[in-house]
């Protein structure tokens, strides 16, 4: 009886007891990069819901591990029916969605999105804190940090150039995870060098005069067909890295910040010509 | 007198030869950087070509070649229309080939047919042309004034529209919705030889058929039954002129998107230049559409970097006004 009194108590004043396990049990996922980490972090007891992306296999790392928890569409009425102790979300989820479910007294935790390797360090260690598992937090950023070192250390002196090319002509320049992950695996990114910051789009003739050693693409949906994504099958991409075509390295790996960035790493070190 | 003309035509194309020339030539002088254009051009020739052959003859050439013939397609296209239906708006643009065909493109590029056979692209773009040029032609009837005519396109029109819409909506790839403007309003940019060699049969086969038909238009300016009594066949040569517009048109537009108001602005400026002769026109029109192509291109090239205007909002620009100029001329005098 003094427990249901007590369960009662909890549930009305919504008041975080140190009493058992303060952990939340009920984690509601509603952004495809909250989605990576819970998945990483969480006990599956406590993961509740999350993304129906996080099933999408080009886009989501964790996609394997996602097939066993129910998935939300993110609207606000099957949030509450699923009572979330604790919803994460990212910087771009619908904002009047975020605004109503902070009024109606939810937990709601924002992550930032990751340009660098230090933005996913921090985003790994705020999701091990959020679901109570600090030092699961602390071994997946040291296991990654560990790979990415290992890496560098095996860089060529003299780096080799490469640029991202995506449909309709589309590079990641400073301040994107693809920048990060080539500057690690040993390259220097010709997109920094010709002043795109973030996301841009680089005319094909300068990119053509820059001469890269090789371009890499890393593209959204592939297997399907439209005029953006022919660009990548230029024959004059393949001339210019002497008959080397685009390597493709999947989107799962860097669309969201997370430890998978050393899979990339790695993938591109492997790349650099001999 | 009739050498005196003939002189004056070979004027006109001579003339017109060179502005085309020399348009082609400053198209590959134009681009995102400064390139020594002739030592580029030797060194496009060259076993592995160098960074600058590479850009000549990669990007710049099949750019300037893809402006020309598409160019020269639609005003060619135009004037044999024009000349056909004896009125003076037809143009693949009005009365539905364009759009048709750009209809017939997308069903097979987006929905990964051009993968498996790359000529199944412009063979849609055929189709497509074919079919939706053909359907105004019902819909407008033999004798159709030029009223009807410019309602059963503006309905034909739309319909390809709508159905282009719902192809890239329901297309599998994300990028496909963004495309859509590409279509409506077409682009050269950023084609490869590869493009060029894919319209190239479809529209050299189409001009061939239609440079034959001068004498016919000719002839048919007399009137249908008086062509027939000089042993013209009308339904003949509906068919030749339908059958080749829609295969050099739908050739080039699966290329570049649809491209409006070359096929009508062109020969509307250069009949009076060749006597109002449909046959004389035909060769006019060709190279006129040719340097208004050429030239609306290198016009969208000098907009600062990083400004993706389409080279269709800048010839629909010049035709639209054009456009509203004939309506009112043409109610001016009660055609």
């Amino acid at each position: 009886m003094k427990h249901v009194m007590l369960t009662l108590l909890i549930l009305l004043t919504g008041y975080q007891t140190t009493w058992g396990d303060d952990r939340p049990q009920r984690v509601v996922s509603i952004n495809l990069c909250t989605d990576q980490l819970l998945l990483l972090l969480a006990e599956p007891e406590q993961i509740t819901s999350i993304s129906h992306l996080a099933l999408e296999p080009n886009s989501s790392y964790m996609a394997a591990k996602a097939v066993q928890f129910p998935v939300n569409f993110a609207k606000a009425e099957e949030l509450i029916d699923l009572k979330p102790d604790l919803i994460v979300a990212g910087l771009y989820t619908d904002r009047s969605l975020v605004s109503l479910l902070k009024k109606l007294g939810y937990r709601v935790e924002i992550f930032p999105l990751s340009s660098n390797i230090e933005d996913i360090r921090n985003n790994i260690r705020l999701m091990a804190k959020l679901v109570g598992h600090e030092a699961e937090g602390e071994r997946l950023v040291s296991e990654m940090d560990q790979r990415l070192e290992q890496i560098s250390r095996a860089n060529p002196d003299h780096r080799p150039r490469g640029a991202f090319y995506q449909p309709n002509g589309y590079t990641s320049g400073r301040n994107t995870l693809q920048h990060s992950a080539l500057l690690l695996a040993g390259w220097n990114n010709i997109a920094d060098e010709e002043g795109v910051v973030g996301y841009g789009s680089i005319d094909l003739e300068r990119l053509i005069q820059a001469q890269p050693d090789q371009l890499f693409t890393s593209s959204y949906a592939p297997g399907t067909q439209s005029r953006g994504q022919k660009m990548l099958h230029h024959p004059v991409l393949k001339k210019l890295t002497q008959g080397r075509a685009p390597i493709e390295i999947a989107y799962k790996y860097w669309i969201c910040g997370g430890p998978m960035i050393a899979d990339a790493v790695k993938m591109l070190h492997q790349s650099i010509p001999q | 007198m009739i050498k005196v003309e003939n002189n004056s035509q070979r004027l006109l194309i001579g003339l017109l030869v060179i502005v085309v020339v020399s348009l082609f030539i400053t198209s590959l002088f134009i681009g995102s950087n400064p390139l020594p254009v002739l030592q580029a051009a030797r060194e496009s020739l060259l076993d592995t070509p160098t960074v600058i052959g590479l850009i000549f003859g990669e990007i710049r050439l099949p750019r300037a070649l893809i402006a020309l013939f598409t160019g020269a397609t639609l005003g060619l296209c135009g004037a044999a229309m024009q000349g056909l239906l004896r009125n003076p708006l037809a143009s693949p643009g009005l009365i539905g080939s364009s759009s048709g065909a750009a209809l017939g493109a997308v069903a097979v590029l987006y929905f990964g047919l051009g993968v498996v056979m790359p000529l199944a692209v412009p063979l849609g773009g055929v189709a497509g042309a074919l079919l939706a040029t053909f359907m105004v032609y019902l819909m407008a009837g033999r004798e159709a004034g030029t009223l009807t005519l410019i309602l059963a396109g503006v309905a034909i029109n739309a319909l390809a529209l709508a159905l282009i819409s719902l192809l890239l909506n329901l297309a599998p790839s994300p990028y496909a919705v963004r495309e859509i403007v590409l279509w409506m309003m077409g682009s050269i940019a950023n084609h490869s030889m590869t493009e060029l060699w894919t319209l190239l049969p479809g529209v050299l086969l189409g001009w061939i058929m239609l440079f034959g038909t001068g004498r016919s238009l000719d002839a048919l300016t007399l009137g249908e039954e008086t062509a027939s009594t000089m042993g013209i066949s009308l339904a003949r040569l509906r068919w030749r002129i339908f059958l080749a517009v829609a295969l050099s048109v739908g050739s080039a537009v699966s290329i570049t998107g649809s491209i409006g108001f070359i096929g009508l602005v062109v020969p509307h400026l250069l009949r009076p230049l060749v006597g109002y002769q449909p046959s004389r026109l035909l060769l006019s029109s060709a190279l006129g559409g040719a340097a208004l192509l050429l030239a609306a291109d290198i016009s969208t090239r000098l907009f600062p970097a990083g400004t993706d205007i389409k080279v269709g909002v800048l010839t629909s620009l010049v035709g639209a006004p054009f456009f509203l100029y004939l309506i009112i001329k043409s109610r001016r005098y009660q055609l």
